[in-house]
C-alpha cells in the first residue's frame, strides 16, 4: 500500500514532497492550503483514522508545524494486514505570526478537539471550525502557552505574584 | 440513592414548551457521586431528555507535554506514569518505546517477557478499576467492591515488584529495572487463581443479571461506521465488531511469543462493550500464565549512556500500544539535545470523551449519563494530560 500511495501523491499534486522510512512511515510536507485536498485523497485510499494532530513550535526556524498522523484501520470480520502498520505523516509549515490552516472536520470529524487544543496552547486559527473555544485552560495567555518563547515561571511570577499577600 | 442523579440546577431559559417543560441547565460536574474522576458535562435538558452535551476537561490539566521538555530524557520517565492515574505502566511503556526507537535501544528478550507480564496485570487492575466504576453507577455495590478488593490483591503483587503500588517506574529505557524477586512467580499464579476463582460469582452476580442487562442493553449504542468516523479505538470499536488490537496489529513486547484471540461483540452498545472488557481481562489472565512458562532467563536491563549526558539523534517518532481503554500512541521529536524537544500523548480516552460522549448522550435519557460515560471507558486525566 505504502508504494502505490506514494505514486498517488506525487502524480496527483503538484507541490508535496513525499518521503519514505523504512519501518512503514511515509512522510509528506505540503502547503497549508492544499491540507484539506490531500487529507481527502489519503482518507479516500484507505487511511481512515486520524490518530493524532499535533504541533511542533520550531522557534529558530519561525514556523510552527503542525502534523497530522494517519493510519488505517481494518475492515469488520477480517483479520489485520500490513496496511495496518502503515502510518503516513502529513505535516505542513505556518509562520508564526497569525497562523492559519483550514478546518479537517469537514473529512475528519475526530479532529475537533484536537484543533480547539492546538488553538489554545499554540495560537492557531482553524478557518471554519464550528466552536473555537478553549478546551483545557480558563485564562487568557499573551502568548500561547506552549510555544517555546511562553516562560512558564515568568508568568507565575507576573500573574501570581503581583497578587499582595493578605495582611498587606 | 441511586448514584446517578444530577447535580445542582444553575439557570433556566426562557423557553417553555406546551407540554409546560422548560429547557435546564445541568453539571454534572466534577464534584459529583457517580462521576469517575475530574471531568465535568454540562447538559441542556428538557424534561428526561438530554438536548446537547457538552464535556468540559481541563480540571486535570497538569502540562505534562510542557513539563517534559524541561526534564532530561531519563528524569521524565518518574514523570510519565502519572498522566494516566488508574494504569501507569503503559503510559511507562510508551515513553520508553519511543525513547528506545529513536535512539535505537534493544532490549534483551527476557525484559520483553516481563514487560508484557506488567502490562497485562495492570490491564487486570485497570479492568478491575473500571468494573468497580460501572457496576457502582449501577447501583450493584457488591461487585464493585469484590473488584476494588481483587485489585488490591494485584497492587500487592506490583509492591513486591517495584516497591510502589499505582507509580511503579519500572520500565525505562533498556529493559526493566530489576529481576523477579525469588518465588514471585507462584505468588503471581495464587494470586490470579484467586482472583479467576470469583468469575463465578461476578458472572452470577454482575455479568449475567437481568437488571444489568435491563439498564445497559441498546444503551449508548454506536455504529461501526459512526466508531470509525469518530477515532474510536479499543473496547468502543471491538463491541462493535471490529478485531482491532494494537498488540496483535503491530505487536510489542512479547505479545506475539503467545497465542491468544481478540475478543468482539456486535451490538456496539454498553452492554457488549462491558462484555468485552471481561472477555479481556480474562484473555489477559491466561496470557499472564502462558507468559510466565514461555519466559527466558537473561538480563533484563541493556545498558544506556550515563543519564547527565544522553543525547538523542534528533528525528521523530510515533509509537503506539495498546493500553486497558485503547490506542495509546506517542508523537515523539527530538532536536539532538539531552531533552525531548516536543512530546504529544494520544491518549485513547480523547476522542471518546470528547466527541463519541457528546454524540451518544443526544437524545438520552438523564439516568443514561454515567452508563455512558463509564461503558465509553474514559480516564479523565487521560484526557487532559
Amino acid at each position: 500500500m505504502t508504494a502505490s500511495l506514494r505514486k498517488g501523491l506525487e502524480s496527483t499534486f503538484k507541490d508535496v514532497e513525499v518521503r519514505g522510512s523504512e519501518d512503514g512511515r511515509l512522510s509528506v510536507l505540503a502547503p497549508k492550503d492544499s491540507i484539506p485536498v490531500i487529507l481527502r485523497h489519503l482518507r479516500e485510499n484507505g487511511l481512515d483514522h486520524l490518530a493524532l494532530l499535533s504541533c511542533v513550535d520550531w522557534q529558530q526556524r519561525g514556523t510552527l508545524e503542525v502534523v497530522y498522523i494517519l493510519s488505517a484501520y481494518m475492515q469488520n470480520d477480517t483479520d489485520h494486514t500490513s496496511d495496518q502498520r502503515l502510518h503516513v505523516f502529513l505535516r505542513t509549515h505556518l509562520p508564526r505570526e497569525n497562523p492559519e490552516l483550514p478546518s479537517a472536520i469537514a473529512v475528519f470529524e475526530n479532529a475537533e478537539p484536537y484543533e480547539r487544543e492546538i488553538h489554545e496552547l499554540f495560537g492557531v486559527h482553524f478557518v471554519g471550525h464550528p466552536r473555537l473555544i478553549p478546551l483545557f485552560l480558563e485564562r487568557e495567555y499573551r502568548i500561547p502557552p506552549f510555544r517555546k518563547d511562553f516562560d512558564t515561571r515568568k508568568y507565575a511570577e507576573e500573574t501570581f505574584d503581583a497578587i499582595p499577600p493578605v495582611d498587606k | 440513592m441511586s448514584a446517578d442523579e444530577v447535580g445542582v440546577m444553575t439557570r433556566t431559559s426562557e423557553s417553555t414548551d406546551r407540554a409546560g417543560e422548560r429547557e435546564l441547565e445541568l453539571y454534572f460536574g466534577p464534584q459529583h457521586l457517580g462521576m469517575v474522576g475530574n471531568f465535568s458535562i454540562t447538559l441542556k435538558v428538557r424534561g428526561d431528555r438530554i438536548v446537547e452535551a457538552t464535556a468540559n476537561p481541563g480540571y486535570l490539566h497538569r502540562g505534562f507535554e510542557k513539563l517534559m521538555e524541561y526534564r532530561t530524557w531519563m528524569q521524565n520517565v518518574p514523570l510519565v506514569c502519572r498522566v494516566n492515574v488508574v494504569e501507569p505502566d503503559s503510559m511507562e511503556m510508551i515513553y520508553t518505546m519511543g525513547v528506545e526507537k529513536l535512539a535505537g535501544i534493544e532490549v534483551p528478550e527476557r525484559a520483553q517477557y516481563i514487560r508484557s507480564i506488567c502490562l497485562e496485570l495492570a490491564h487486570v487492575g485497570s479492568h478491575l478499576f473500571g468494573l468497580w466504576a460501572y457496576s457502582n453507577m449501577l447501583g450493584f455495590d457488591t461487585p464493585a467492591q469484590w473488584a476494588m478488593y481483587h485489585r488490591d490483591l494485584v497492587l500487592d503483587l506490583f509492591e513486591e515488584l517495584t516497591g510502589g503500588r499505582v507509580y511503579h517506574i519500572y520500565l525505562w529505557p533498556g529493559g526493566v529495572r530489576r529481576d523477579f524477586p525469588e518465588g514471585f512467580k507462584d505468588r503471581i499464579v495464587e494470586t490470579l487463581h484467586s482472583i479467576g476463582g470469583c468469575v463465578p460469582d461476578y458472572d452470577s452476580t454482575f455479568f449475567n443479571n437481568r437488571l444489568f442487562h435491563q439498564r445497559a442493553h441498546g444503551v449508548a449504542k454506536i455504529s461501526q461506521e459512526r466508531a470509525k468516523a469518530l477515532g474510536a479505538t479499543g473496547q468502543v470499536l471491538r463491541a462493535t465488531g471490529m478485531r482491532y488490537d494494537i498488540r496483535k496489529v503491530e505487536p510489542y513486547a512479547a505479545y506475539d511469543q503467545v497465542d491468544w484471540e481478540v475478543p468482539t461483540r456486535e451490538e456496539g452498545d454498553a452492554y457488549s462493550r462491558v462484555w468485552v472488557i471481561r472477555d479481556e481481562m480474562i484473555e489477559s489472565v491466561h496470557m499472564i500464565f502462558k507468559l510466565l512458562d514461555a519466559m527466558p532467563d537473561g538480563e533484563v536491563y541493556n545498558r544506556v549512556p550515563n543519564p547527565f549526558k544522553w543525547e538523542i539523534p534528533p528525528g521523530e517518532t510515533y509509537v503506539r500500544c495498546e493500553s486497558s481503554r485503547g490506542e495509546l500512541g506517542l508523537y515523539m521529536v527530538s532536536d539532538g539535545g539531552d531533552k525531548p524537544y516536543r512530546v504529544h500523548f494520544r491518549t485513547p480516552s480523547y476522542p471518546h470523551g470528547l466527541t463519541i460522549l457528546e454524540e451518544l448522550l443526544k437524545g438520552a435519557s438523564i439516568a443514561d449519563v454515567g452508563n455512558t460515560m463509564i461503558s465509553l471507558y474514559v480516564v479523565a486525566p487521560e484526557i487532559d494530560r
